[in-house]
């Protein structure tokens, strides 16, 4: 809690910008400008007749949301705008994924490669294994990409499996033809097509993706209050 | 009038209102402020977290910059400056705002209601 008569206006901006889903931290200039102006507003407050808690609480109030303010800043300093950021670390990598997935299974079917049959007892499913194989590959690639640019541990995530969400939009999307076409026993088919085409791809994409998943981009020490 | 739309005339208020103040002489986030709130009689508004994103937004564009220089209570402030990019830019930046203005005046006749 900041002291009422005399607040530490440097300590109180750096906590209320704090957030733990942030990678960056504002430099201490830009907290040293804030605390500044709250400082002066605090004091004229209280030069209009305020009191000291009343004037702090004013003050507080120049202010809504203390991480939409941090974000804003952000983006106002960084060297490149909002959307490249995103471009960089999400839409690239995700797209380095997917066409990589998406080739290697063009490759495999133009070389001659035959998907291994399994049955289930109510279905068959068929399994490209040394697509599967080199699905980690592309897994790895996807969040190597997004880490390097900065990406989230979610970002990476996402940008990794891109080539397995894309397949599940489309069972998504042609489930309902689907449903209307072969009734309720399609939903089996369903069941079984996110399991063959989105499930074990998956997991093989983040078997890949692991290693750039572990080390996060940590928080850059926050300085000690003065 | 769609949010976006309401969001894009106050920046571009705000820049008008900001190159104006500085072009006639350096002044830190508070003065700024509180000069903006002053003079328009508190038609605008600026709070730091309106501000100081707006700020640091022209100043990556180059239309101001910013030096820590002590004030006249001898407390360090950061002062902007207009630079020559941003004394380019409020002219036609005034322009803008003159036809904004006038045209709203032709539908609405703002400027006599």
């Amino acid at each position: 809690m900041p002291d009422w008569n005399r607040p530490d206006w440097k300590k109180i901006v750096r906590e209320r910008m704090a957030s733990p889903n942030s990678p960056l931290i504002l430099k201490e200039e830009v907290i040293a400008e804030l605390a500044a102006h709250l400082e002066e507003t605090c004091e004229e407050a209280q030069s209009c007749g305020l009191d000291a808690s009343a004037a702090l609480e004013r003050t507080l109030q120049e202010v809504n949301d203390w991480h939409v303010l941090a974000a804003k800043i952000r983006r106002a300093k960084s060297k490149e705008d909002p959307m490249n950021a995103r471009t960089k670390t999400l839409w690239l990598p995700a797209l380095a994924s997917l066409l990589g997935a998406s080739l290697a299974m063009t490759l495999l079917q133009r070389v001659g490669v035959r998907p291994r049959l399994v049955w289930t007892g109510q279905v068959e499913m068929a399994f490209y294994v040394p697509w599967l194989a080199l699905l980690p590959l592309f897994g790895a690639s996807g969040a190597y990409l997004s880490r390097r640019a900065g990406g989230t541990v979610r970002t990476r995530v996402t940008a990794s499996l891109a080539p397995v969400l894309w397949l599940l939009l489309l069972c998504i999307l042609t489930e309902p033809l689907e449903l209307a076409s072969r009734g309720f026993s399609s939903l089996l088919y369903f069941g079984y097509g996110l399991a063959q085409y989105v499930a074990i791809p998956g997991i093989a994409l983040l078997l890949g993706a692991l290693p750039f998943l572990r080390e996060s981009r940590a928080p850059e020490r926050q300085p000690r209050t003065t | 009038m769609t949010k976006r739309i309401r969001s894009k005339i106050a920046r571009g208020s705000g820049e008008l209102a900001i190159l104006s103040l500085l072009a006639e002489q350096p002044l830190y986030g508070f003065e700024i402020s509180k000069q903006i709130g002053e003079r328009t009689g508190g038609a605008l508004k600026f709070t730091l977290a309106s501000l100081y994103p707006l700020l640091y937004d022209m100043e990556k564009r180059g239309w101001v910059e910013g030096h820590w220089q002590a004030n006249s209570a001898g407390r360090d402030r950061r002062y902007y400056r207009l630079t020559p990019g941003g004394r380019k830019q409020l002219a036609p930046l005034k322009e803008e705002w003159r036809t904004f203005f006038q045209a709203l005046d032709t539908l609405a006749g703002v400027s006599h209601a």
